[in-house]
């Protein structure tokens, strides 16, 4: 197993030590003041997050307002490092009831240093599932075994669930009401050409299941993958249904899922955890269906004015909108004046990002709404250099859509007592980096 | 300028300070500049378009709700576009903006225009704005001038100064030339308030300083003579600095000021009519005069520093008590102040040693904020003093006494005191003082006095007076003879060694090493040493050389020399260059003193016993063990095997350096072992072979040799002898002990001993300003797209008819002329005279005439002067000469390209390709490459039309050249198309040798000559060199074994084979006979000079090189084939 840590310290953004934990001696205490002085006070912040000072190395991250150092002096394993702390900050979350910044910190000392001791042992990551911590780390403290009050839970067996069978589920679940819910998300990365053509694109995805499911249920999800469908049409030998196969890349499932059952059958079939649960991610980067076309047209006349004039085409079914529609047009820095004309939603100029922010809050599809504004610049001391034209930058959500196309095409459930479940499918594409040259 | 009104800024600067972070600042900095960029655009838009205007006023209730500020409608009716109020205040919102570091490229218009405004208020935002964002380089400013100027000359005083100020501040060039007569007629003016005249002064003072040629000072001697007995404090300050600027420019001009100088001192010093606000806690502030020097210093430093020094002479106005808006003023720049004092803090990390004076500077500007009461009335003896400082020792006894007085009093009145300020100011008087004291040579009596002063500082708790005085008396040391006054407190300068402030332990080094002479050495290196095991790393390197200087100097005996560096090697070994290690192994070997020779192994034998020791300690141990333990045989612990065991024991901790000392030790313990002790013997020769087969090449040869040296026995006696003495020579330490004072704060003993005739060193009189327009970089301007230049040259010389027939043999060949080393060694092959045909098409690009006449004299070796920034890389000559026995090598190599030529020789064609490889990423330019035939000699050829056999003595020369960035590089290179190279082999039997060597019978076909001073080699070597030389060596030919005979063909154009023939015989190592045969004279002659050469290859002295006419020279266009390189290459290959 690799090492992970050997020491790890948060940070508020003044690089105050909010509270550490060393796991090792092999890096002293002080080496955060490295960080704060060779990272934190220089402008490389942000710029790489593994950085070397002093036969140290540092990887940080920033969440919310809190800095995340894990300092390590062996070679250590990179990413096994980001991803505990991205799985420790959604442990925190849960038990913080969904906030993690300075104060919850504050709040928490001792939750914190309870947990930091569970998850990591002399610097390899440990059990990071909120689920099973939970059953052992109370917030409401240790119940004291003298106490006259008969414990009206079965004191949880720890053990157990981390070597169990099925690790990731307690037994003896039991929900009225039996339902899943199932949401794919997607996000877009793109960077087209001004004249339209795509330079890069790809999707990449992610499954993300809540389950109220009693008992040890067995799920079974059918999608329109490619490798799905072929080996079902060999099986049941008939020709593949009509429709778009999708392939999928880069397929990471949930401990939780059967890999021997994928691999042979190419079924996703799983039990699931109890609650919320990412089952799988996936990328895509041919076939994809973009949601929008941007057609800039910049013009720079003289050197104090500037015509902009962009179009944006919504791609997807007329019936379905995009909501949260933002586009960032670029301008130079010297930017005074603006004045806008919009088909629909709004538009400002914001000097603190130097572009013009275009919202529009709900964009049906099929729909094409222009904005063509006129920018006034104020004539500079310094030699005018040329402007380098940043891309033109895109967010946006749209329900019931997926750019890779990808459909759940079933969803069965078995369980011994054979109760009904209820199944609830969400589709959402956002935009990740969607990016277009002008 | 009342902030507390613009409640759009003040909300602005809260907004700044409130954010948490970089970010959230830069965040509101942006929206806040967007909004003054919009608002300035507006006013142009305004101006420029009526309707806005009316647009305006029609709809001012909508207008007023896009401004985020408060405004009044009176305001918006009767101004253009912004208001002077709004106008002041987005100037002061961009102001701030700028000194808090963001970049601010717009608006300068706006602010340059609000120096027109016929109001206070914003005339002085246009001022100040100005002042801070623009420099003398901008454009703008030109706009201003006029302005200015107006102020300047116009009736309102207020006006006038803030225009001085500005003059002041930026005033470059062109404000000097068209603003500093009217700066000056305001100087001396009558009518002026002193106010205005006191900027008057300061003003002409930068202007001077700045550019000391526009501003015409012709003729003012008299009238700083006259402006020197003004009553006024303030302008008698400011001209005090003037003068001190003019001065130390041209002090000879300004001999009339000298007696007023010592009256101002002396009026000062006894504290008479010094108004109320000069004084500064009884005594009048020092700060000031330092502020004056660093800016001295700073002028020539561009950046942000500057502007902020650049409002130095704003603030030092500010002050004023007199100053009729001085609330304002003060208020204004409250803001600014603050982040000045943190930007000189900043800018102290470039000049640390001033970090002291800096402290000074803001506790007083920090005082002067606070109590608002200035004074500044010292501040002029200070400066009186420092302009005495220039000039030359007084010489009238009058005013020597009443200097001497003056100085006296300053030196018995100053105390150290409780308050903080009044000790900084009475100090920097004192320290001024002390100067002029050194620089005027007063009696011993004075001197002493200073010293016990100095004295009491360097036992004073606050460390700046600490730093000081033993800074000064460092200075005093190297400047005056009061060593033994000095040296009583010794005893307190060693205790400042362990002062917690790093730069007062520095300069107690310094000191300490200063003060350091042969009767108190011991002690101080004593205390250095001790010093050493627990100074701190910084200090360490910095300690140690002076350590070793000391008592390399004064060392009183030599084992405790030894001694001591050893000490140093065990305590510092860190900081132990190879140097100093190489020299005690030196000195050990160079004594001739037994007893230390043997001290010294016992020594190192002592340090081997340690547990743990420096790596350079285990090589010193070691060689020097290596080299005599066999004299502490006798001692316990010493003898042969128990050294090895101990040296060896560090064995496997070393570094591959140290390896091959140490097996040098073994082989050397096992040499000096008698008798040899067979157990010990083994262990070593394992040892050896186990190193036989290490990867280091250096540690394998000795292992080897080693080995098989010991292997043989006594005859190892002979080959490890004992080390020779070392020659003695300038050790490179010093020089390294001169680098290590690299830091400016290292004013240290060896520089200030070069600087011991300027007392007044600390002044720096050049002041030129260093933001002249850089050199204009010409990289890139040469764009030769080139590289696969490959030139070549083909030297198929065509000989002309070789009749066989002589008509001119030169007895005294040589006269080509060729005072370099490889025409030398060539000149015994040339003869003056007719010649074959020059290589057909070799272009005479002789485009330089004259510079072909001496093309010879150049040949080789690079043109001096051309090449002086591109060395070659190796021996041109040596290469050279490689290439006349090789047909392929490297002709010529630099850093940036590398010549390689390959040639084929058959019979009399010879067929020579230059390779052209650039070494570079960057591409070279202009590469030209011309084959100089030897062409002179072609027109001499003409006359002479009787040819004779060929013989490539003059050899074309490769004139070579390119560029490189900016450098030019021009190469003149000998192409390697020698005698020999027209040689074929050709072996010869018996029967065929010995008649024909009988046929040529006696000169000119058979010519013999003893060669002395042959270089030694043995005969297959020798049978080697003619072979390479195409003189095939035919065994057998001669009875006698040592006799060699060799034989060949030559080749021209129009003889045929002609048979060589070649015996030597040699008597001795160094000299031999040897006779050379062939069907004609001059090749009889000129192989034989040719072998020679080869055989001696001592250089001929040179001669001086034969005039030859250079109109004689024939110019022919190049010819074709070279204007395509490429293409002939290709042909070639």
């Amino acid at each position: 197993m690799p090492v992970a840590a050997s020491a790890i310290y948060f940070l508020n953004l003044r690089g105050d030590v909010l509270i550490n934990r060393l796991y090792r001696d092999d890096v002293g205490g002080n080496m955060v003041d490295a960080f704060r002085v060779h990272i934190m006070q220089t402008k490389e912040l942000g710029t790489c997050p593994v950085r070397q000072i002093g036969g140290c190395s540092f990887f940080y991250m920033r969440i919310s307002n809190v800095y995340i150092v894990i300092v390590v002096s062996s070679n250590a394993n990179v990413a096994c490092a980001f991803k505990f702390v991205v799985e420790a900050v959604t442990l925190f979350k849960s038990y913080f009831g969904g906030a993690f910044d300075e104060d919850a910190i504050r709040n928490n000392f001792v939750l914190i240093y309870e947990l930091l001791d569970e998850i990591m042992d002399f610097g390899y990551p440990q059990n990071l599932s909120p689920e099973i911590l939970k059953l052992y780390i109370t917030q409401e403290g240790v119940r004291s075994p003298f106490s006259s009050k008969a414990a009206d839970k079965p004191v949880p067996n720890a053990t157990l669930q981390v070597t169990g069978a099925v690790g990731w589920r307690r037994e003896g679940l039991v929900y009225k009401k039996n339902e899943v819910f199932l949401d794919i998300v997607e996000s877009v990365n793109l960077l087209m050409s001004s004249k339209g053509s795509v330079l890069r694109c790809d999707v990449t995805g992610k499954i993300l299941m809540k389950c109220f499911l009693s008992g040890m249920p067995d799920l079974k999800l059918g999608l329109n993958d490619k490798i799905g469908l072929e080996k079902e049409s060999q099986l049941k030998s008939r020709p593949a249904k009509s429709g778009k196969t999708i392939e999928l890349d880069d397929v990471t499932f949930h401990q939780c899922v059967n890999l021997t059952r994928f691999n042979s059958e190419k079924t996703v079939s799983f039990v699931p955890p109890d609650g919320e649960f990412e089952l799988m991610k996936y990328r895509i980067t041919e076939g994809v269906n973009l949601p929008f076309r941007v057609l800039p047209t910049i013009k720079e006349l003289g050197r104090t004015r500037m015509e902009v004039n962009v179009k944006v085409k919504s791609v997807f079914g007329a019936k379905m909108f995009a909501l949260g529609v933002v586009i960032k047009i670029p301008v130079p820095k010297q930017t005074a004046k603006t004045s806008f004309q919009v088909t629909s939603g709004r538009a400002k100029y914001s000097p603190s990002i130097d572009c013009l922010v275009w919202k529009i809050r709900k964009f049906p599809g099929q729909t094409e709404p222009t904005l063509s504004a006129e920018v006034e610049l104020i004539s500079t001391m310094t030699e005018k250099k040329s402007w380098t034209r940043p891309p033109i930058q895109m967010e946006f959500q749209v329900p019931m859509f997926t750019a890779s196309g990808l459909r759940v095409r079933f969803l069965k459930v078995w369980e011994k007592s054979g109760y009904n479940t209820v199944e609830w499918v969400r589709y959402i594409t956002k935009a990740g980096s969607y990016e277009i040259r002008c | 300028m009342a902030l507390s009104g613009m409640r759009g800024l003040s909300v602005f600067i809260s907004d700044i300070r409130n954010c948490q972070n970089k970010e959230q600042e830069r965040l509101r900095v942006d929206k806040e500049l967007g909004n003054i960029r919009t608002r300035f655009k507006n006013e142009k838009a305004m101006i420029s378009n009526d309707w806005g205007l009316k647009e305006e006023n029609a709809m001012p209730s909508k207008f007023s709700t896009l401004l985020s500020d408060r405004i009044t409608l009176t305001s918006l009716v009767h101004v253009k576009g912004l208001s002077p109020y709004e106008k002041k205040k987005y100037v002061w919102k961009m102001l701030y903006i700028y000194m808090l570091g963001y970049d601010v490229d717009f608006g300068h218009m706006e602010a340059v225009s609000l120096i027109s405004a016929p109001k206070y208020p914003e005339k002085q935002v246009g001022y100040i704005v100005t002042s801070c964002l623009l420099n003398e380089n901008h454009d703008f400013l030109r706009l201003a001038i006029n302005t200015v100027r107006n102020d300047i000359i116009g009736r309102n005083e207020t006006f006038q100064c803030l225009a001085l100020t500005l003059v002041g501040n930026i005033g470059g060039r062109e404000f000097a030339e068209s603003l500093a007569p009217d700066v000056q007629k305001l100087l001396i003016s009558s009518s002026c308030r002193p106010l205005v005249r006191k900027k008057a002064a300061l003003c002409l003072l930068r202007l001077f300083r700045k550019n000391p040629d526009v501003v015409n000072v012709d003729g003012w001697s008299d009238r700083m003579a006259q402006l020197l007995d003004e009553r006024d404090m303030g302008v008698l300050t400011s001209s005090m600095s003037l003068l001190v600027a003019l001065v130390s420019n041209n002090h000879e001009a300004y001999w009339s000021c000298l007696p007023k100088c010592v009256k101002i001192l002396e009026r000062l010093a006894r504290n008479q009519d010094v108004p109320q606000e000069y004084t500064y806690y009884g005594i009048p502030s020092p700060g000031f005069s330092l502020c004056f020097e660093l800016l001295l210093h700073w002028t020539c430093n561009k950046g942000k520093a500057e502007i902020y020094l650049r409002n130095f002479d704003f603030w030092h106005e500010l002050g004023d008590t007199d100053s009729w808006c001085s609330r304002e003023q003060r208020e204004g720049v409250g803001l600014i102040n603050r982040l000045n004092i943190k930007s000189l803090v900043a800018v102290g990390s470039w000049m640390w040693s001033y970090l002291f004076e800096l402290e000074l500077i803001s506790l007083t500007f920090l005082s002067q904020l606070d109590k608002s009461k200035l004074s500044r009335g010292e501040l002029e003896k200070v400066k009186t003093m420092r302009a005495l400082q220039y000039f030359p020792t007084v010489e009238d006894p009058n005013t020597r006494r009443s200097l001497f007085e003056v100085l006296q009093r300053i030196l018995m009145g100053t105390d150290v005191v409780k308050n903080v300020n009044k000790n900084n100011a009475s100090h920097a008087v004192l320290f001024e003082a002390l100067a002029l004291v050194m620089h005027l040579d007063a009696e011993k009596e004075m001197m002493s006095q200073c010293v016990a002063l100095l004295g009491k500082f360097i036992a004073v708790r606050e460390p700046n007076i600490r730093y000081l005085g033993l800074e000064n008396m460092t200075r005093m040391l190297m400047v005056t003879d009061v060593h033994d006054i000095i040296k009583r407190h010794q005893a307190q300068i060693i205790t400042s060694l362990k002062d917690p402030d790093i730069s007062i332990r520095r300069r107690a080094l310094d000191l300490l090493y200063g003060m350091c002479d042969v009767s108190n050495a011991k002690d101080i290196v004593e205390e250095l040493l001790q010093y050493l095991s627990s100074a701190d790393f910084a200090m360490r390197k910095n300690c140690h050389l002076k350590l070793l200087f000391s008592q390399r100097k004064f060392a009183p005996d030599l084992s405790w020399y030894v001694d001591v560096i050893l000490q140093l090697i065990d305590k510092a070994g860190d900081f132990v260059s190879d140097d100093i290690w190489f020299r005690v192994v030196q000195f050990v070997t160079n004594n001739e003193d037994l007893q230390v020779t043997e001290a010294a192994s016992l020594k190192a034998r002592e340090y081997l016993d340690k547990p743990a020791i420096h790596e350079t300690m285990v090589k010193v141990s070691a060689y020097i063990l290596g080299e005599y333990s066999h004299l502490l045989a006798r001692r316990p612990g010493c003898s042969p095997k128990e050294v090895f065991n101990i040296i060896h024991e560090k064995l496997p901790t070393v570094s591959t350096s140290t390896i091959p000392i140490l097996l040098s030790t073994y082989a050397k313990i096992l040499m000096h072992t008698q008798p040899p002790d067979q157990e010990l013997q083994k262990q070593i020769w394992a040892i050896f072979s186990k190193y036989e087969s290490c990867i280091d090449a250096e540690i394998q040869q000795r292992a080897v040799e080693y080995h098989a040296l010991s292997m043989k026995g006594a005859a190892l006696m002979d080959i490890l002898a004992e080390m020779r003495e070392v020659p003695e020579r300038q050790s490179s330490l010093i020089k390294k002990a001169e680098d290590s004072e690299a830091d400016t704060a290292e004013q240290s003993a060896i520089k200030l001993r070069a600087q011991q005739q300027t007392s007044n060193a600390l002044v720096l009189t050049d002041q030129r300003p260093a933001n002249g327009t850089p050199p204009v970089s010409q990289l890139g301007l040469v764009k030769v797209p080139n590289m696969s230049n490959a030139d070549q040259s083909t030297a198929e010389q065509g000989l002309t008819h070789a009749n066989g027939a002589l008509t001119v043999v030169d007895p005294q060949p040589p006269s080509t002329p060729s005072p370099d080393l490889l025409g030398d060694l060539l000149g015994p092959l040339a003869i003056e005279g007719p010649s074959g045909t020059a290589p057909q098409s070799e272009p005479r690009v002789a485009s330089g005439l004259e510079v072909g006449a001496n093309e010879d004299a150049l040949a080789i070796a690079p043109v001096e002067e051309q090449a002086n920034t591109i060395q070659p890389i190796g021996d041109i000559a040596e290469r050279f000469h490689a290439l006349c026995l090789k047909d392929s090598g490297v002709l010529y190599e630099d850093p940036y390209i590398q010549i390689g030529i390959k040639a084929e020789w058959r019979a009399h064609h010879g067929r020579v390709v230059l390779f052209l490889g650039n070494k570079n990423i960057a591409s070279l330019g202009s590469v030209q490459a011309l084959m100089l035939a030897p062409s002179h000699l072609k027109m001499e050829l003409s006359l002479v039309p009787e040819t004779i056999p060929p013989r490539r003595r003059d050899l074309p020369v490769l004139d070579f050249s390119y560029k490189f960035g900016t450098h030019m590089v021009n190469v003149k290179l000998r192409l390697p198309a020698v005698l020999n190279k027209f040689l074929q082999p050709i072996m010869v039997s018996p029967e065929e040798f010995f008649p024909q060597w009988r046929s040529l019978s006696g000169p000119p076909l058979k010519l013999q000559e003893v060669v002395r001073g042959v270089r030694p080699m043995l005969l297959a070597e020798m049978a080697n060199l003619f072979n390479s030389l195409r003189l095939i060596v035919c065994p057998g030919l001669d009875p006698n074994a040592n006799n060699l005979v060799a034989s060949t063909t030559f080749y021209s154009e129009s003889t045929r084979a002609m048979l060589c023939l070649n015996r030597n015989r040699s008597s001795d190592r160094t000299q031999l006979r040897m006779t050379i045969a062939s069907g004609d004279p001059v090749l009889t002659f000129e192989l034989k000079e040719f072998i020679k050469e080869q055989l001696v290859s001592i250089p001929v002295p040179s001669r001086p090189p034969a005039p030859i006419p250079p109109q004689a020279r024939p110019t022919s266009p190049p010819s074709a084939a070279l204007s395509d390189p490429g293409a002939i290459l290709a042909g070639l290959l």
